[in-house]
């Protein structure tokens, strides 16, 4: 005959103790493996914008950028990456730089593109559509979620590629040609995928989708 | 050797990519902002720490003390600020770094211009008998890397005495006294007599800090001339 034997109350408590550390520690496996938590997703269907026709959506791995174009500042530059955002030219396209709580970079169609990615001349691509100039002169803030096109270490050789300054930079406004600011979910910027050692991002990040909203 | 790897290795774990928008854009290190709100645009960057910059790290400077910044600074802007934004941007001149004891390749020298990287760096320590007016002397360095063509040298060395020649580059003659010449021949300070782009910015120096000689003979006219007479063809509103 089997005797039952009962838990002792420590017995109990460190039962209970293991069960619950259990618990924690599955909950927060998959608690931090999506990177994402915590980041708001905004839906550009329930804002109202002042200027609908200068909106773009960035769609990345976290949620939707909301960026407002300004035409009257940079008419040249806004005009370029509407045309190419019209063109799904930006879809699958890596953020190829990214300098973690300063900048994040993409818009290299000719070597950032999902499935061809070209690592030793990421960062000098072309989008086929030629140089465009800078467009510097007027007063423009860089402030946090500013965005302007890059360029090469001359002026007006803007093209495709465009950064994103997740800081304050006042020493680029007169540097570089400002199109547009993030209005909503520059946080999801923060969870673009960067390294600790380079500027150049190995398996980067990529552009889902950048759209206008009208 | 191992423990040189070892060393490499432990430097390789610890370093992190560090953001530095100032070197980004023209290419100097341990730069902080000094004061970017001006009227004409310039930035006045300072020297937080020493650094070597150019070929072989043959540039040096070294960092300031506050007190001394804070009154060379004012000296300096009073002087720039005579230079209008407009102009500015077309000579290419944008970054002011002050920093002391600016030497290249071991030879102090007052200012060192690099157009390209559109950067002024100026020893605030030079000597202040000449600092007003070297500030100048570098700005027309600046502004003859932007314009060769204007400021030609063949023209400009037609004006000399016929057996007269410059001597093959600034450091390369004995000929550094700043001093203005009371009586010149053609020559302005003895250091205008080392190359015609030094001669060029003794003469426009001179112009812009007011301390033309009051005698001045037939050549440095024709040489006064033709400064003022270019210095209108890049902006016809400048005032010398």
């Amino acid at each position: 005959m089997i005797e039952k034997i009962k838990a002792s109350t420590s017995e109990k408590i460190i039962f209970t103790f293991v069960l619950i550390l259990g618990l924690f520690s599955i909950t927060s496996f998959f608690l931090l493996k999506d990177k994402c938590l915590f980041i708001k997703n905004y839906d550009p269907q329930k804002i109202n914008f002042k200027n609908p026709n200068n909106i773009a959506i960035l769609n990345v791995g976290c949620g939707n950028v909301i960026i407002e174009l300004y035409p009257q500042i940079s008419p040249n530059g806004v005009e370029r990456f509407k045309t190419l955002i019209k063109s799904k030219a930006y879809d699958d396209v890596a953020f190829h730089r990214v300098i973690k709580g300063k900048l994040v970079q993409a818009g290299d169609l000719e070597f950032g593109k999902k499935g061809n990615i070209n690592y030793t001349k990421i960062g000098t691509g072309q989008s086929g559509l030629g140089t465009i100039k800078s467009e510097i002169d007027k007063e423009f803030n860089y402030s946090k979620g500013s965005v302007g096109l890059a360029r090469s270490l001359k002026y007006n050789t803007e093209d495709s590629q465009f950064f994103i300054i997740l800081q304050d930079e006042p020493l680029y406004e007169g540097e570089y040609t400002p199109i547009g600011r993030v209005i909503y979910g520059i946080e999801v910027l923060n969870k673009i995928k960067y390294l600790d050692k380079s500027e150049y991002v190995l398996r980067p990040d990529f552009i889902n989708s950048l759209k206008m909203f009208k | 050797m191992k423990l040189f790897k070892l060393i490499l290795l432990c430097f390789f774990l610890i370093y992190h990519v560090k953001a530095d928008t100032i070197y980004d854009l023209i290419k100097i290190p341990n730069l902080e902002i000094y004061n970017i709100k001006t009227e004409n645009k310039l930035r006045y960057l300072y020297a937080k720490r020493p650094f070597t910059i150019g070929i072989d790290n043959n540039i040096k400077c070294y960092k300031s003390s506050k007190r001394d910044l804070d009154q060379k600074y004012r000296i300096i802007k009073n002087n720039l600020n005579r230079y209008p934004k407009n102009f500015l941007k077309k000579i290419n001149l944008k970054y002011i770094v002050l920093c002391e004891d600016l030497s290249i390749s071991g030879v102090n020298t007052a200012g060192i211009p690099d157009n390209k990287l559109k950067t002024l760096i100026l020893d605030i320590k030079f000597d202040e008998k000449y600092f007003e007016r070297v500030i100048h002397h570098e700005v027309f360095h600046i502004i003859n890397d932007s314009f060769k063509n204007i400021f030609n040298e063949k023209t400009w060395s037609s004006f000399n005495p016929v057996n007269f020649n410059y001597a093959k580059c600034s450091t390369c003659t004995k000929k550094l006294g700043l001093d203005t010449n009371s009586k010149p021949k053609g020559f302005i300070t003895e250091y205008s007599e080392s190359t015609a782009s030094e001669d060029m910015a003794e003469v426009f120096s001179h112009l812009m800090h007011g301390s033309l000689p009051l005698k001045i003979d037939p050549i440095l006219q024709k040489k006064i001339e033709f400064i003022k007479f270019n210095i209108l063809k890049i902006d016809k509103n400048f005032i010398l």
